[in-house]
């Protein structure tokens, strides 16, 4: 069953992210169980889970905008006490302020006084010619499709050069075309800025597409069932033998649990 | 495939072109039946003085600006001499305006304070919810003995009226703010409330706020009258004054000078309302 898991809690001299025993629960649903794992720095780590595992907990947890009831994260080393700029989050829904424009939104976490970049306007430049958003600089959210608002939404999450970026499906709502392009534009990003990623998403092709490595979690409550290395050269090409075979071994992974029910 | 394009488009342009034409040929429709029922009731109304006519009204109309009347300028203490209607006129904005701007002012600052501050929600909600009820022309009686029917006076009732109008439409914006963006805020590095409140919270509600602000434009109309029927300085007083020498036409002459005062406001604002929300 878990052939390919590895034990991660016992590497530990380049690990950006480390996550022990962490819990959760809301009420009457228990979120997050014991969850360990860790990240090593410059990895791009996908998370991969039916919808209720957890997933999403465990990364706003990790930004600091959730508090586990129990376990720890360190980032750096450093248990995380709440939201950092070493830390940028990626939202599903993009959370654009829709106020502003999409420089002014790229701008944003420039401007806060933890923040001190010698020439603002540059890196706003910079960034709009990385993630591709030349000509629309000065458009309102609204005006902008899926794709556009997403690519705002990783520019406005780069700008204070966070060591960690965390991304919540922020591909979930675009459609698979653009998908395909966000995918070699995210890798082409992480490629030049060696940022560690924390990717989730249910979208195993997705997983398996970006990832060194994936972490899959199963669901009431939320454990990780196993973690899988995907040692595959980028791109990476759907059709090939070893992306099959891995997208149909993290299948059973997480199917598993319902056939052991029947 | 263009031309299918362009000429659907052309069509819907037409439709909305003829809409627009069928709505004011139909309001205009609406203004002269009213105006013919006016005159006729007028007409027929005996003894005259009952419901002056349109023609009358109109007369009366051209005749505030035909005089001129001095007025005393508060605090600066020196005397201003100007039309007659537009005397009044500006005898009534010299309570409206500050009223409405320190009432707006106050309202928006407590209303964004509460919405924003459990704590300050949970202290002062049930003293709001005794407060708010009393219609603010209720307060003229406190208006009189405190600083006399004069436009200080006034003013504190207009100051009542958009106090509570602005109140609530900063608290409904504020509570509104959704947590996506305060989250996304926070991983942005805005760590004080006061930094969320400014950076996210206001600017979010500020549609609610400017909608509250032009529903207090039109309220504090009917307050400012109010208050100058008791005797305040502006046209409210002269609507009373005008028919107490049984001249209903000048009162009616006034009371489409405030509609036409409201207009303007109300236009005015509307335009500034689009241009710093054009995110929307």
């Amino acid at each position: 069953m878990a052939l390919s898991s590895e034990s991660s809690t016992s590497r530990d001299a380049r690990q950006k992210i480390t996550i022990q025993n962490v819990s959760r629960s809301y009420e009457s649903t228990r979120a997050l169980a014991d969850v360990s794992f860790s990240v090593a720095e410059g990895e791009f780590c996908c998370v991969v889970g039916p919808s209720g595992c957890g997933k999403t907990t465990l990364l706003r947890a990790i930004a600091g905008l959730d508090d586990p009831d129990g376990g720890s994260i360190l980032v750096g080393g450093d248990p995380v006490t709440g939201p950092g700029l070493d830390r940028g989050m990626v939202f599903q829904e993009y959370a654009l302020f829709p106020w502003r424009t999409v420089r002014g939104n790229i701008r944003f976490g420039l401007d806060r006084p933890a923040c001190d970049c010698a020439d603002c306007e540059g890196r706003v430049r910079e960034l709009i010619d990385l993630v591709g958003l030349d000509g629309v600089e000065d458009a309102y959210p609204k005006e902008l499709s899926g794709g556009m608002k997403q690519r705002v939404g990783i520019a406005r999450a780069l700008a204070p050069d966070p060591d960690i970026l965390l991304m919540d499906e922020p591909f979930g709502s675009v459609d698979a075309r653009t998908r395909d392009r966000l995918h070699a534009e995210l890798l082409d990003i992480w490629t030049q800025t060696g940022q560690t990623v924390v990717f989730v998403t249910h979208d195993i092709d997705e997983a398996v597409t970006l990832a060194d490595r994936v972490v899959v979690m199963d669901n009431d409550p939320g454990t990780v069932q196993s973690t899988f290395s995907i040692d595959l050269e980028r791109p990476r090409e759907r059709t090939s033998r070893g992306f099959v075979e891995y997208v149909a071994r993290i299948r059973d992974e997480l199917g598993s649990p319902a056939d052991n029910n029947v | 495939m263009n031309t299918r394009t362009d000429s659907s488009s052309d069509a819907v342009v037409a439709t909305s072109f003829e809409g627009d034409l069928r709505r004011y040929l139909r309001g205009l429709g609406g203004l002269f039946v009213f105006l013919l029922v006016w005159w006729v009731g007028a007409v027929m109304t005996q003894p005259s003085y009952l419901v002056p006519g349109p023609l009358d009204s109109a007369h009366a109309f051209i005749d505030l600006f035909g005089s001129s009347t001095a007025i005393v300028v508060p605090v600066v203490g020196s005397n201003l001499v100007l039309p007659t209607g537009l005397a009044h006129l500006v005898q009534t904005l010299l309570h409206y305006v500050p009223g409405l701007l320190l009432g707006a002012s106050c309202g928006i600052g407590l209303g964004l304070l509460m919405g924003w501050n459990g704590a300050l929600d949970d202290w002062l909600r049930p003293l709001i919810r005794v407060l708010r009820p009393i219609p603010p022309l209720a307060w003229i009686v406190f208006a009189i003995v405190w600083f006399g029917i004069h436009h200080t006076g006034a003013a504190f009732i207009v100051f009542v009226g958009a106090f509570w109008i602005n109140f609530y439409g900063a608290y409904g914006g504020v509570e509104g703010v959704s947590s996506e963006l305060t989250d996304a805020a926070s991983t942005l590095g805005v760590e004080r409330d006061l930094s969320m409140l400014k950076l996210v919270a206001l600017p979010s509600a500020a549609p609610q706020v400017l909608t509250g602000f032009r529903t207090s434009i039109g309220r504090c109309w009917m307050i400012v009258v109010g208050a100058e029927l008791f005797g305040a300085p502006g046209v409210g007083y002269e609507i009373i004054n005008a028919s107490n020498n049984l001249a209903m036409a000048t009162s009616v002459a006034y009371m489409f000078l405030i509609s036409l005062a409201f207009l303007c406001m109300d236009v005015g604002f509307r335009l500034f309302e689009r241009r710093a929300l054009a995110w929307r």
